[in-house]
């Protein structure tokens, strides 16, 4: 496990006044190699609010490949614990504690490159999305970038004024389409409503590749995701072009609960096998150490890749970023993030 | 007796089979191939079908508007899949046996599998993959999967190329053309890179341009070449240009590149074109050419040439003045004079007393490359 760092906040924004605020923070010559991080990884931060101690996930929403400082960026979530104590109380100055930058939802540069990336994102999607199109124009020099951009109205867009400024700069390697589903009057709206199969097509349409390594990242709500992915697999986007992160404000960890030793009846592919699972390992981890092969991408429980039915027992779920209510509700779990808390569980992945 | 050689190459590598044979395999095996422009393959399903050296490969576009690109060859018994051009789109059926492939390339159907195989695994018999890339409105295709980015091949290039915002301009159908030259390739890419001969096989055809100023070299395989304007067309551009202009006026110039191997560009104040060469046997090469214009009314268009007639009425003149009917020399039209050149060169290297004399300035890129074709041949890449 990586360990935390005291890092001093070098400078606020109010990104949205009242609504989300830009942290900067200062990383010490000393802790430089340690803090480096690709476009899109996040960052785990540790505060003790009301004498209990919580971590949030946040989205670095800066590139290290355009010399960018380390920044996050937070919209406050009703009710949000972290994200309003960030928003009220971090102020220059102020120690916070933060692990290194992590995750696989990632843009590697390739200067030689030259591709097309199409990022599609919703509320604070934009985040990780944001650092990978400054990586992009800065050190794809041949690549180019488009980025729809889905919000409720003008006054929730994240980064509007730095997008319009970077549109302007990069003319030939940028654009930026807003989708607004409640538009006022005169809002940069390219299409009212939501980010669906139909907005995604005619965009593709009115932005079709010219670089034809063109590549998909994909950041917003679980629900999105499963749209935005559905639309672009109609249309015969190869699966391994297109990357996403499910983001729904802030990723929740809830490692504090232990599991316990089982047995764990897992179904692939119609056969079932019985699997020994350790009180701290996952079923992902326990039905892959059997031999068998789960389908899995990020292990993080942003993807969805891992998910699975439960049909017995119970399970904790350290994180379930990828799923909606709808899929909780329905016994879907993440493997790559379910310990046993029964003796017995069975889980069967989806055909 | 010594070898005969034309500067740098034997004189074999005009004339001989197993030269040819060489080269197709080194350099037009290994290269990106021009295939068209990007407007041919614009719409799902649409697709275009070429040769690149040895290779048959097409390209054709998902319904995501990304461009495939397949070797075109079934992967059953090797039977060519798709002719020339034309719209597929969902599927592509070999006409052999009906194996079908989807536009991602992989195997869909085997007729009768049960019976006449047991099983197929389908998983490891999908079309071969290419590259594909658009680049200055031009398809490119390349035999590998791996080929890296087409801007790792023409990125150095570029900068030495024209101002053109070439896909702002649109095609002008009647500068389409296709002509054989009894000639090697290599030859009428000589031609093309003499600098030398241009104030001379054309002083009449060429003389808006100031040869003298012009500069020119090699970049990596690829050859720059940039001439201004001639001052008494330049002094009244905007009346004199014969067709709308495409460029601002303060960078005007004719920038006619050789991109390796055989991809000729003529980008001018009012014209793009493309000159692409391509070797059919060692004395038989194809030329192709298309031109881009600006995107304006016929009005316009129409406009300028009547404007312009008085300039060019006294501008083009043939290089002798009169001659049998059809003499290229007494037409008037510089590609008449181009091919006529080519051919007659050819022709000469049969001849037992052919040897050549020193090479001028203007010729150096002529040597350089001969040098490019042997590095490839040598396998010095
Ligand atoms: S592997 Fe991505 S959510 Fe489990
Ligand atoms: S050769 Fe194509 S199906 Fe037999
Ligand atoms: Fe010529």
């Amino acid at each position: 496990m990586k360990d935390f760092h005291e890092l001093v906040v070098a400078a606020v924004r109010e990104e949205i006044p009242g609504v989300a605020r830009t942290v900067v923070f200062d990383v010490p010559v000393a802790l430089r190699a340690t803090f480096g991080w690709q476009a899109g990884q996040h960052v785990t931060l540790r505060f003790r609010i009301g004498g209990e101690e919580v971590r949030r996930s946040y989205s670095i929403s800066s590139s290290a490949d355009a010399g960018d400082p380390l920044r996050i960026t937070v919209k406050r979530v009703e009710g949000g614990l972290v994200s309003n104590h960030v928003n009220d109380s971090i102020e220059p100055g102020a120690r916070v504690d933060v692990m290194a930058p992590f995750g696989g939802f990632v843009l590697e540069p390739e200067p030689r490159g030259r591709r097309t990336c199409y990022l599609i994102g919703a509320g604070s999607g934009i985040t990780p999305l944001y650092a990978m199109l400054r990586t992009i124009l800065v050190a794809e020099p041949w690549s180019a970038v488009h980025l729809l951009y889905g919000n409720r109205n003008a006054d929730s867009i994240l980064f509007l004024g730095e997008l319009s400024r970077l549109e302007e700069a990069y003319r030939n390697r940028l654009t930026v389409r807003h989708v607004l589903s409640r538009p006022e009057w005169g809002s940069p709206c390219w299409r009212k409503g939501r980010i669906d199969a139909e907005a995604i097509e005619a965009w593709i349409a009115e932005n079709p590749p010219y670089a034809q390594d063109a590549q998909y990242f994909v950041c917003g709500p679980g629900e999105m995701n499963r749209t935005v992915i559905s639309a672009l697999t109609s249309i015969d986007v190869p699966t391994r072009r297109i990357h996403m992160e499910s983001y729904g404000g802030s990723t929740d960890v809830e490692d504090t609960v232990a599991g316990v030793a089982a047995v764990a009846e897992i179904v692939l592919g119609g056969r079932r096998t019985d699997v020994p699972v350790a009180a701290d390992q996952t079923l992902l981890a326990a039905a892959r150490a059997a031999g068998m092969e789960p389908p899995f991408s990020c292990e993080a429980g942003v993807c969805g890749a891992c998910r699975a039915e439960l049909v017995k027992g119970t399970v904790h779920m350290r994180s379930k970023a990828a799923l909606t209510d709808d899929d909780l509700a329905d016994g879907s779990v993440l493997t790559c993030q379910s310990v046993a808390t029964s003796a017995r569980v069975g889980v069967r992945y989806c055909p | 007796m010594p070898k005969r050689m034309l500067h740098r190459l034997p004189v074999e590598a005009y004339t001989e089979l197993d030269w040819f044979e060489r080269e197709q395999e080194a350099i037009f095996s290994r290269t990106w191939s021009y295939a068209g422009f990007a407007e041919d393959v614009s719409e799902p399903g649409a697709y275009v079908s070429l040769r690149a050296g040895l290779n048959e490969i097409f390209v054709v576009m998902g319904r995501d508007r990304r461009l495939r690109a397949f070797h075109n060859i079934c992967r059953h018994r090797g039977t060519r899949l798709l002719r020339a051009v034309g719209n597929a789109q969902k599927a592509i059926t070999c006409p052999y046996h009906d194996w079908t492939y989807d536009l991602e390339g992989h195997l869909v159907s085997v007729p009768a599998e049960q019976r006449e195989f047991g099983e197929v695994d389908k998983s490891c018999l999908g079309l071969k993959p290419a590259s594909v890339d658009l680049w200055r409105g031009m398809l490119f295709v390349h035999p590998s999967p791996d080929a890296g980015s087409i801007m790792e091949w023409f990125g150095e290039i570029e900068p030495h190329l024209g101002p053109h915002d070439v896909d702002e301009l649109v095609e002008y159908p009647d500068g389409r053309a296709s002509y054989e030259i009894k000639a090697n390739w290599k030859i009428v890419v000589e031609n093309y890179i003499d600098v030398y001969h241009l104030a001379h096989l054309h002083s009449g055809t060429l003389a808006m341009y100031d040869h003298a100023r012009a500069e020119y070299g090699f970049v990596g395989p690829h050859y720059a070449f940039w001439e201004p304007l001639s001052a008494d067309y330049a002094a009244d551009i905007e009346r004199n240009a014969p067709m709308p202009l495409i460029l601002p006026p303060g960078q005007l110039g004719a920038w006619v590149p050789m991109l390796f191997p055989g991809i000729g560009l003529a980008e001018s104040e009012t014209s793009w074109s493309t000159y692409t060469i391509t070797p059919l046997a060692p004395d038989l090469t194809r030329v192709e050419n298309r031109t881009r214009v600006k995107n304006a009314s016929d009005w316009a268009f129409g406009r300028q040439a009547w404007r312009s007639a008085g300039f060019w009425k006294g501008a083009i003149t043939a290089k002798y003045d009169a001659g049998e009917d059809g003499d290229p020399l007494t037409s008037g039209d510089f590609t008449a004079e181009d091919v006529l050149a080519c051919e007659r060169q050819q022709q000469a290297l049969r001849s037992p007393y052919f040897e050549v004399g020193p090479a001028s300035r203007g010729e150096g890129p002529v040597l350089e490359h001969q040098e490019v074709v042997l590095r490839y041949l040598e396998g010095r890449t």
